[in-house]
């Protein structure tokens, strides 16, 4: 018998809007644990603004997110997050921005923790200098490891392959199919389909704030899915809704 | 985690970035040093009134410069969005706040003793027992300015205005801390007599736990969105 998904977070007609502007609109996603969502879209179709809303760094001007229904467990301290900044701090060390995110998410060995992930993250050589003088790349890495410092049951993931060189982005896919095998649950917001395609268990594509596809991987044609993206980019190109 | 020792950490982790990009500890430094240097050459510097007014003028440089600070303690937050990455994490926001008033305060003190080393030499005061009581009127002040200054700068970081927004929304407020200061210091300085300044201390005390306890209770709104 197979196990029935279990609900990790729901979203009933979220809506976010910044004046005028409607960023997310009436979406309705279920996110179960283990998925690995796909979030596709052209700029400003509101994808940000959508990991916003689902980290807590913003709230929704309509409708509810909820997490961990059933008896999972989860709050803040569960949730990682990549976003288009890095989150650390350019005067200190690699290893001085782990331990000290470490502390705040209530790490239990700080220093064991952060030498692991700069391990995993090939930045064990540059850990004692400080983050003002890594490259991008390095510091995509550091930014990945901040975010998987705390073992998250839920990563978001906004664009994370943005400034990697090929290096970094096959040391990326690497982490994060290591990570679906542990059947953490990922959001993924890329422009890379083939990477996104690659890796995802669902796919969803947002435009002007609105989610107007979604599926399961496994049924989605590649060249099909294709053809829609494309045609809802030239869509955006139109005048936005407000 | 013990929650002192939480916001030990983060006030460490604001001490140390300072201390390894000292930009704002020698603006400070600079801006209010030159601060007693004019009031030095405007007012002529042996007479009675230049005397009487030398607390007000102390306060001036104190004051003042301080707000280079509390505008740079939030301003370095937002190059990198470290401020969302705090307000990401599990810890109580009120925390974050105890974490950077603590590192503002910090930092104030030892710019405001050096600043009052200053002006010792400058205004031709002597290294004395009373300099110790105006010693404590500053740390006590400091709290209550940083209490407020590290709220609003908090609130205005991602606005444009921000270095003009902040002393024209923090001064009004601080009023009491700051009517406290000079009139204490003044009665240490100009008056030498200790009567009165108990009175000064508990109010500079009983604002400090005022503002200390509002920051705490609003940062989380602040924050939110």
């Amino acid at each position: 018998m197979l196990d029935s998904p279990i609900s990790l977070l729901q979203l009933s007609r979220v809506t976010k809007t910044f004046g005028p502007v409607k960023a997310v609109l009436n979406v309705d996603l279920e996110i179960c644990v283990g998925d690995f969502l796909a979030i596709f879209g052209p700029n400003g179709a509101g994808k940000t603004t959508l990991l916003k809303v689902i980290a807590g760094l913003t709230q929704p001007t309509s409708g509810t997110v909820q997490f961990a229904l059933q008896n999972y467990k989860i709050g803040r301290e569960k949730v990682g997050y990549v976003s288009h900044q890095s989150f650390l701090y350019n005067e200190l060390t690699g290893t001085e921005n782990l331990k000290f995110y470490g502390h705040l998410y209530g790490v239990s060995d700080t220093t064991g923790r952060a030498n692991t992930m700069l391990d995993k993250m090939g930045l064990r050589d540059a850990c004692s200098q400080r983050v003002r003088g890594y490259s991008r790349g390095m510091k995509q890495r550091l930014t990945l490891a901040r975010a998987l410092l705390n073992e998250p049951d839920l990563l978001l993931l906004d664009e994370p392959y943005t400034g990697l060189d090929h290096h970094g982005s096959q040391l990326l896919t690497e982490v994060l199919y290591g990570l679906k095998e542990e059947g953490r649950t990922i959001l993924l917001i890329t422009h890379n389909l083939r990477a996104g395609l690659e890796l995802c268990s669902r796919v969803v594509i947002q435009n002007r704030g609105e989610i107007v596809f979604q599926g399961l991987r496994q049924q989605v044609d590649v060249a099909e899915f294709e053809k829609l993206y494309f045609q809802v980019v030239e869509d955006s190109k139109g005048p936005r809704r407000t | 985690m013990n929650q002192a020792i939480l916001t030990w950490i983060l006030a460490e982790k604001d001490l140390k970035v300072e201390c390894r990009s000292p930009q704002a500890f020698l603006t400070t430094i600079f801006f209010a040093v030159l601060i007693l240097v004019v009031f030095n050459f405007a007012f002529d510097p042996g007479s009675q009134a230049t005397r009487e007014a030398t607390p007000g003028i102390l306060w001036v440089a104190l004051l003042f410069p301080g707000i280079i600070q509390l505008n740079r303690s939030f301003q370095s937050e937002m190059e990198e969005g470290t401020l969302y990455g705090l307000t990401l994490s599990p810890i109580d926001r009120g925390l974050l706040y105890m974490g950077k008033l603590l590192a503002n305060w910090a930092f104030l003190v030892v710019v405001d003793l050096l600043v009052l080393v200053v002006f010792i030499i400058f205004y031709n005061f002597s290294f004395s027992v009373q300099m110790l009581w105006v010693a404590l009127i500053i740390v006590l002040a400091s709290v209550g300015f940083t209490a407020v200054g590290t709220i609003f700068a908090a609130m205005l970081c991602s606005m444009r205005t921000r270095e003009v927004l902040l002393p024209i929304l923090l001064f009004p407020i601080i009023i009491p801390i700051i009517l406290a200061a000079v009139n204490g210091t003044q009665e240490v300085l100009i008056l030498g007599e200790t009567e009165f300044l108990k009175r000064w201390l508990q109010l500079l005390i009983s604002f400090d736990v005022i503002f200390v306890a509002t920051g705490f209770l609003l940062f989380d709104y602040v924050v939110a969105d």
